[in-house]
């Protein structure tokens, strides 16, 4: 589904992407994780062409992203993207952002989309804030309007820029619980974050990033406890909470 | 001077609405990928914004058709409503110039992050900046936006020294016809204060019904 051929990026001199070589079958759910910096971010924006490449090729549902002939702004329709800081249009409704691309994008008609728009806002437990402003809404909720405004186009990929970042702890719950049913139900899905329960119940590999490098794929359970670089083993610890040479998982 | 009020407010009204359309073509082309785009949008603003409005006004009036080959000129001239056109001409250019300023500083306020989502969402250029970037634009450059206009409709009354046959115009024949200056002056200025305030009042009604989108974008940028 998406498959990077030794991808490299640079901005100006400096190598933010290296060697990339990564293959994401149709309804796997890939964690990216890895230290500031390592390239995360921009990894997974050359998946919807937000970030050229200078180097390699990037293969999106069979079309090449970096054939100056393949029309990216259709692609884009069929992937959608969480930011970490929501992004939601703040001079319209939560429906209002919902509704915006398929009218527009797919033609649907207003009806139609408002149909479309109010099933997602249900299906993200927010029905009852569809005519509210983002202002007015908390963070989760604004993420959660988010992720049914790019679920709004029913793309095949999903994207997610550190989705629970910015967020307040006690409000991530809700938005990873959204998240996970998407996983169950079979979205392909990029996934970047730090919530390692989220990775251990749903991530089919996990992805470590550091400096621009592919360090490691593993499965969840093996990038814990078994992983072959050091790095890797010193990073998954920090944010773990366990210290280093330990071979247990997270205790309660 | 009744026909003086509907003058001036024709050439209010045209050259504040061609400013904003062209306004916004001059911001977004500075804003182009292009050089050449943003090298013309900049020499256009440079240029309008940097020699007085009046200035515009006696060019277009003497100079224009004198410079325009094929006896467009004399056809020009000989126009009788030329002088309103001329005014339109020259006061729209000049606003263009600073409400293209005004746009473009809007523009940079919009988060980019804004145009990242619109893109993603698969909206195509032209429908990114028509439903996401323009309206959120437009809703933080009212203030300055609105004041500009206000002045705009000011310099209606420059256009009398082309004959044009705008209020302080038809003031100035009647004075001079009548000497009851100070009568008409005093109707004339009490008809400027009236619609400066007017309008005051409604962009004032506008930031207040828009003030729920504003509001909005200061919290997330906190956030």
């Amino acid at each position: 589904m998406i498959r990077f051929k030794n991808v490299n990026k640079w901005f100006g001199d400096f190598p933010v992407l290296r060697n990339i070589n990564l293959e994401i079958l149709r309804g796997e759910v890939i964690v990216v994780c890895g230290p500031s910096g390592a390239g995360k971010s921009t990894l997974i924006r050359t998946i919807n062409k937000l970030e050229p490449v200078q180097d390699g090729e990037i293969i999106v549902d069979g079309h090449s992203l970096t054939n100056n002939k393949t029309n990216v702004t259709a692609l884009r329709a069929e992937i959608g993207m969480v930011f970490q800081h929501f992004n939601l249009y703040p001079n319209k409704t939560a429906l209002q952002n919902i509704m915006l691309a398929p009218l527009k994008v797919r033609g649907l008609r207003k009806k139609q989309a408002k149909e479309r728009a109010l099933k997602l806002m249900e299906r993200v437990g927010l029905i009852e804030k569809s005519d509210m402003y983002p202002i007015q809404l908390s963070g989760g909720e604004q993420q959660r309007v988010a992720i049914a405004r790019s679920l709004a186009m029913e793309p095949k990929i999903m994207l997610f820029d550190e989705p629970t970042s910015a967020l307040d702890p006690e409000l991530i719950n809700e938005v990873l619980d959204v998240m996970i049913s998407l996983a169950q139900e079979g979205m392909t899905m990029v996934v970047i974050t730090h919530e390692m329960a989220f990775a251990q119940k749903v991530a089919d590999r996990v992805v470590f990033m550091d400096k621009g490098e592919i360090l490691e794929i593993e499965t969840p359970s093996q990038i814990f406890v078994n992983s072959k670089h050091e790095r890797t083993m010193e990073f998954m610890s920090k944010i773990l909470h366990i210290p280093i040479s330990s071979d247990h998982k997270k205790t309660e | 001077m009744i026909t003086g009020v509907k003058i001036t407010l024709l050439i209010a009204a045209v050259t504040a609405i061609t400013s904003l359309f062209l306004g916004t073509i001059i911001a977004i082309m500075r804003k182009s990928r292009i050089k050449p785009l943003r090298v013309l949008g900049r020499l256009y603003v440079e240029i309008f914004r940097n020699i007085p409005g009046l200035f515009w006004l006696l060019f277009f009036y003497f100079v224009f058709p004198e410079i325009l080959p094929f006896g467009w000129g004399d056809k020009l001239n000989t126009y009788i409503y030329y002088p309103i056109v001329a005014s339109m001409i020259a006061l729209t250019l000049d606003n263009t110039s600073y409400v293209s300023d005004i746009i473009r500083s809007g523009l940079l306020a919009v988060p980019a992050s804004q145009r990242e989502v619109a893109i993603s969402t698969g909206l195509s250029r032209v429908q990114q900046y028509q439903h996401v970037i323009l309206p959120q634009t437009f809703r933080k450059i009212l203030p300055p936006l609105g004041t500009r206009m206000i002045h705009n409709f000011k310099n209606s009354s420059l256009c009398m020294v082309i004959t044009a046959p705008e209020l302080t115009w038809a003031t100035q024949q009647i004075e001079s016809l009548t000497f009851r200056g100070l009568e008409v002056t005093t109707l004339a200025t009490v008809f400027y204060i009236a619609v400066s305030l007017f309008s005051g009042g409604v962009i004032i009604m506008l930031e207040k019904f828009y003030k729920i989108d504003i509001q909005s974008i200061t919290h997330m940028e906190v956030e």
